[in-house]
């Protein structure tokens, strides 16, 4: 059984084709990482999913359940406001900038969402935070603030939060990019954690190294479409295209 | 000294009405202010733009014009307002315009991505301005919001047009009456205190929200 089916998004800026057909299939507990130039449309892809971007045409249907589809006209009709947004539940979203609530504390920031979204009562959601911190390694900060902590202290906040929902996807638009590259490690681990734990995982990233050993399956993405794609260690190790090649040689070259 | 002793019941009766307007008016106009701060930027144009439309007028003529036309406008068409409520009518629109500008340049700059954390989150677009945006708007327009409350300290003394006894209404009359220039000494004392008043607790709000950055 799948878990997320994407078939065939398109979605245009203005008159910016930037996806033009991209299709994707993730299992449970699968791990995708989604790699490409800048501008190549994979983080919009990935915003698409959980439509933090409207798409113009295609099929989004998450755990059997449908977002959108095409409408007799063959463009994108999306489902009611109240479906989307329990279907939008199942997936956690994790952010380039990590998009903590600043004037909320560590601990606030975890359990705003259960509190008040899925009506946990606060004790409990406040169990659970310091469960997941302690997973983040963070649970001494349940007290501090954002701005008190470092990068990677603050984007492995960002995913306790998004994990405090109890997502069955957890989405990462390039996680590490903000950060300092000292910083990458720790982030990158909890991630790993997760995947061992099977968590499925759709990753938009430039770290080609961690795609490799992490991931289960790559997908290479240029001007909006997929150009390859397949298991993480064949796509990075034996690229078939020369775009993807092109690619690799230029971020892999050190 | 004498004379200043003499005086300070009358100042400080004109300083209570100095007090009512600027309490009352302050009262009034931050919760207004703050929901047209809102409705300035609302996805319903109409809503929109009659906000625009509100503010140009009230910041784009003057406060005493307004004045003049709250109280002697409104009975020319048969409305007849207590001169009090109709300066209290007068600066709560002017002042709510001002807060609108403010609130709404403060809402517009936080990040887009504290509304799209929310959003996959799950809030709903009232969750999200009341708990994660306007918390954070508010702290970003103390400093202007001070700025504007220090006006209102001075513009109090406007509603002498509509013969209320202010602060300095009762000054300017004893000056004119007793021919001293020490009334005006007086008043300037209160106003200082008052805006002094106001700056302290800025401050001190301002410092209240260094809990975070």
């Amino acid at each position: 059984m799948y878990m997320l089916r994407a078939l065939d998004i398109y979605k245009s800026f203005d008159h910016l084709k930037v996806l033009k057909g991209v299709s994707l299939t993730v299992q449970r507990g699968e791990v995708i990482a989604i790699i490409g130039p800048s501008g190549s449309g994979k983080s919009t892809f990935l915003r698409c999913l959980n439509r933090l971007e409207t798409i113009d045409r295609g099929t989004i249907e998450i755990e059997g359940e449908i977002m959108v589809q095409n409408g007799p006209d063959g463009r994108a009709v999306y489902s009611g406001e109240k479906e989307i947004a329990l279907i939008r539940r199942k997936m956690g979203m994790v952010f380039q900038n990590f998009n903590l609530f600043p004037h909320k504390s560590v601990l606030e920031n975890l359990i705003l969402a259960p509190v008040i979204v899925n009506r946990v009562p606060r004790e409990e959601a406040e169990k659970t935070a310091l469960e997941l911190l302690r997973k983040v390694g963070l649970e001494n900060k349940a007290r501090n603030y954002p701005f008190e902590l470092s990068g990677g202290q603050q984007q492995r906040v960002a995913i306790a939060r998004a994990l405090a929902m109890n997502p069955d996807i957890m989405c990462f638009d390039e996680p590490t990019s903000a950060l300092d590259p000292e910083l990458t490690g720790e982030v990158l681990k909890v991630m790993q954690d997760l995947a061992a734990e099977h968590m499925t995982m759709i990753i938009v990233t430039h770290e080609i190294g961690f795609a490799r050993e992490v991931a289960d399956k790559v997908i290479f993405m240029d001007e909006g479409i997929i150009v390859e794609q397949g298991k993480a260690k064949e796509v990075i190790d034996n690229p078939k295209h020369e775009r993807t090649r092109e690619f690799l040689s230029k971020v892999l070259r050190v | 000294m004498d004379y200043v002793l003499k005086l300070l019941p009358h100042m400080l009766e004109g300083w209570k009405t100095t007090l009512s307007l600027f309490f009352l008016t302050l009262i009034l106009c931050l919760p207004l202010g703050t929901i047209m701060g809102i409705a300035r930027i609302s996805k319903f144009k109409p809503l929109q733009w009659f906000m625009e439309f509100y503010v140009w007028i009230f910041r784009g003529t003057p406060l005493l014009l307004q004045l003049l036309f709250v109280y002697f406008g409104l009975m020319t068409v048969g409305i007849r307002l207590e001169r009090f409520t109709a300066a209290l009518l007068a600066f709560v629109l002017n002042y709510a315009a001002y807060l609108a500008e403010i609130i709404r340049s403060g809402i517009q700059s936080i990040d887009r991505g504290q509304y799209e954390a929310a959003d996959v989150l799950g809030l709903t677009r009232f969750q999200t301005m009341t708990n994660i945006i306007l918390p954070q708007v508010f702290k970003r327009v103390v400093p202007p919001i001070g700025n504007e409350v220090i006006n209102l300290v001075k513009d109090s003394a406007l509603i002498y047009v509509l013969a209320i006894s202010e602060l300095l209404r009762v000054a300017k009359t004893a000056v004119m009456r007793d021919e001293t220039f020490v009334p005006f000494i007086m008043a300037a004392v209160f106003y200082l205190f008052m805006t002094a008043v106001v700056q302290q607790f800025f401050k001190w709000v301002e410092h209240k929200f260094d809990y975070y950055r």
